[in-house]
């Protein structure tokens, strides 16, 4: 009995730590991951993750530094503004994944802009 | 096209050769058949050879170009260098599973051909189990996603890879994480044969140590080389992403690193029986999740394996392992029964102990972290976390693992008294003035890290040092003791180096003029000029900086071929305490060029470290003598009682 109060106490409280951790942490930095059309029917608050193929409409201004484009998904379209480097392989019809906030003007501001990498090994740029 | 009807056929002799060798294994275990576990045991060392002989020929299809594969026109081209067609063999989906099964293969014969002195029945389960592992692998590659299927029609050509993976680095990161991952198969064989033939003892961590150690530095160095890749090909400044592929190969690590340190608790005191049971059987578990997340495409990542048709056998084959593992265990639960704990809390079992639940801690972070999308899509909208969730709540766990690695090595077995207090003076002494130092330029928690991680050095000193006072022969005989502790070393400075990079990061963007100067965390740099040269297949654009003495050439090339496909090509000038890492954003038609220049301190320690560490795992066991000849020598009997 004693044993198990020596070793099941501090595991219990490592266990309770833990999970006190991974809630705190998710509820405080997760964010949604929507589709174009899920952004258009309902925008969430906060900062979401749109994923879609960039259109053949890509502006860049600032030596680069600042990017506008269309995202497609299916039939919906979002236009995108980004400040930063971009991706190597970003190009229109490869998917990225845009991280921001949908502001009032109807204009998704990414603050992190991720393409999806090519499949190893393969030319083809993994689409979905 | 022979080879293709050759190297199918080497597969499906696989599948035959391997389910013959589980069943008859599985069943010669049962009845104890010793000619029976023989027969099964050979039939596996043939299914090895089966797999090496598709690989083979794979890989001759791939050198000789033979385009009526489709495998090899996805994978190579005629243009691409020698050395990266021979990688494009673990370079795509269905040649790197062909890889993982020929290292499976070769890992188990080594297993099973060593392991005579485990007793006919252990020697029996454990061939049964391997061989039913490999011929699930062989069964995908035949039927499911075959490296040789043909084409109806051969092109001139193949498709040749991505700019992105022509690099050194493709040609040695893959192949380690996926050895790394089939090496894992290899204790959870044996742990399960231990427990269905009721072998307890810790015959079965001794035989497989030098597995797990394989399959953990394996992994350590593949965890390494991966960051390495990333830091200095991808070019967005960083080494580690929290992404769901690096997310799994993390947690099997992590699940090894508790096993490593609780099986010495059985090997030393035989205590934490089904404790060690269950770390190795989660290790493999978690490699087959990750495999089955990784190459399904179940959760967004960066870099997923192109979806394909083999997550719904992997998911079943999880289901599979999961089912058999806990009825295994659950079964077996009173066979491995081991003495309660007796040792108190502040003594190298409690230490051991603790930091397992610490390291399971960490898992617990990352698989909720990488499952989540899966979680909260099925109950809703689709939710992902990134770095900051990881680092809040998997940051302070790693800091309290430093804290018990700065401790742990110090304490007794048994019970901690005054004289420990003593020992740890230094470590303590040295935890404080590296935090206190720290802490003025605002590092906060990175300070703390850094700190308990020179209190961990300081600790490991002070062992060498106690040993070398004793007699210095010690760090010979006992060069196993004295290896993991330069493994420690290792650990500590990679921590240090992580500790700072990110803490310490400093990123800034900025469009200069020909001669304008910019100044970041004290670098100075200035951009010189710009050029361009027209290449076989790309542009490369190039910027020249001057940093002090150095001349730095970030540049970008465009491949026309690829729909104007850039690939950045980061300029890395290493400091005793920072890399001044710089991206050429882009060239501007005045003349003028956009950088972003970051300055990482001491990411160069992680690398260094990653070196310390694998040397001290092959230091500490060149030449190891086996420890039931150890055991045997000092009379001490190997099979400690119930």
């Amino acid at each position: 009995m004693s044993a198990l109060l020596r070793w099941g106490v501090p595991a219990a409280v490592v266990a309770a730590c833990v999970g006190y951790l991974i809630y705190s942490a998710s509820g405080g930095s997760s964010v949604y991951y929507v589709t174009v059309s899920q952004l258009r029917a309902h925008s969430p608050a906060g900062d979401v993750r749109v994923a879609g193929v960039v259109e053949n409409d890509v502006q860049k201004s600032d030596g680069g530094l600042h990017v506008t484009f269309t995202e497609k998904d299916g039939a919906d379209t979002l236009p995108v503004e980004y400040s930063g480097t971009l991706p190597d392989i970003f190009q229109p019809g490869i998917t990225v994944v845009a991280e921001g906030r949908l502001g009032k003007d109807g204009v998704f501001h990414a603050r992190t802009l991720l393409a999806k990498c090519p499949s190893r090994f393969s030319t083809q740029p993994y689409t979905q | 096209m022979i080879l293709g009807y050759l190297g199918a056929g080497a597969l499906l002799a696989g599948v035959v050769l391997g389910g013959f060798s589980a069943l008859l294994s599985f069943f010669a275990g049962w009845r104890r058949a010793d000619l029976f576990i023989q027969v099964g045991r050979r039939a596996f060392y043939a299914a090895a050879a089966m797999t090496a002989i598709a690989a083979v020929l794979l890989e001759i299809a791939l050198l000789t170009h033979d385009f009526s594969l489709a495998y090899v026109v996805e994978h190579s081209d005629l243009a691409t260098p020698m050395a990266l067609v021979a990688a494009g063999f673990y370079g795509g989906q269905e040649g790197s599973l062909l890889y993982w099964t020929l290292i499976l293969g070769v890992l188990g014969t080594a297993s099973l051909v060593t392991a005579a002195s485990l007793g006919g029945r252990v020697l029996a389960y454990a061939t049964g189990i391997l061989a039913s592992i490999l011929t699930f692998f062989l069964f995908v590659l035949a039927v499911v996603a075959s490296p040789f299927d043909l084409l109806s029609v051969t092109p001139p050509d193949g498709l040749g890879l991505n700019p992105v993976l022509r690099d050194g680095g493709m040609l040695i990161h893959p192949p380690v994480v996926l050895a790394g991952f089939a090496a894992f198969a290899i204790p959870f064989a044996f742990a399960c044969a231990a427990l269905i033939a009721g072998r307890t003892d810790a015959a079965w961590i001794r035989h497989t140590r030098r597995f797990a150690l394989l399959a953990w530095s394996l992994q350590s160095a593949g965890l390494l080389l991966g960051m390495w890749w990333a830091y200095h090909v991808l070019g967005w400044g960083g080494y580690w992403s929290w992404d769901p592929v690096e997310n799994v190969a993390l947690m099997p690590w992590l699940a090894t690193t508790a096993y490593l340190h609780s099986s010495q608790v059985q090997e030393k005191k035989g205590r934490l029986r089904n404790w060690n049971f269950g770390l190795v059987i989660l290790a493999f578990l978690l490699v087959v999740l990750g495999t089955f997340i990784v190459r399904s495409g179940v959760v967004p990542s960066v870099h997923t394996f192109a979806i394909s048709a083999i997550g719904p056998w992997f998911l079943g084959f999880l289901a599979v392992c999961v089912v058999f593992a806990g009825a295994v265990l659950a079964l077996r639960i009173g066979v491995a029964e081991s003495r309660p704990a007796e040792a108190p809390l502040l003594s190298r079992e409690g230490a051991f102990t603790l930091q397992n639940l610490l390291l399971l801690g960490v898992i617990a972070v990352v698989l909720w972290g990488t499952i989540l999308p899966l979680v909260s899509g099925m109950l809703g909208t689709e939710r992902v976390v990134d770095a900051p969730y990881y680092q809040r709540a998997a940051g302070p766990i790693l800091v309290a693992v430093l804290a018990l690695m700065a401790v742990g090595p110090l304490l007794p077995w048994r019970r901690a008294g005054k004289a420990t207090w003593k020992a740890l003076r230094w470590s303590i002494a040295a935890a404080a003035i590296v935090t206190a130092a720290l802490l003025t330029i605002g590092w906060g928690w990175g300070a703390i890290a850094i700190g308990l991680a020179a209190g961990g050095v300081a600790t490991v000193a002070t062992e060498y040092a106690r040993a070398a006072r004793r007699n210095p022969r010690l760090l010979v005989i006992k060069r196993r003791r004295y290896g993991a502790y330069l493994a420690h070393v290792g650990v500590l400075v990679v921590a240090i180096g992580i500790a700072a990079s990110q803490f310490g990061q400093q990123e800034k963007d900025m469009t200069l003029r020909p001669g304008e100067s910019v100044t970041v965390a004290g670098y100075t740099l200035t951009y010189t000029g710009s050029e361009q040269q027209q290449l076989a297949d790309h542009t490369e654009f190039i910027a020249a900086m001057r940093f002090g003495g150095t001349a730095l050439a970030p540049s970008r090339a465009t491949y026309a071929g690829l729909g104007g496909q850039a690939l950045t090509h980061v300029a890395i000038s290493t400091t005793p305490l920072a890399d001044v890492y710089v991206v050429l954003a882009g060239l501007n038609v005045d003349g003028s060029a956009s950088f972003r220049v970051l300055v990482n301190p001491l990411v160069t320690w992680i690398w260094a470290g990653g070196v310390i560490l694998i040397l001290g795992v092959v230091l500490g066991n060149v030449g190891e003598r086996e420890m039931a000849a150890e055991l045997a020598r000092r009379r001490i009997p190997i099979t400690l009682p119930a």
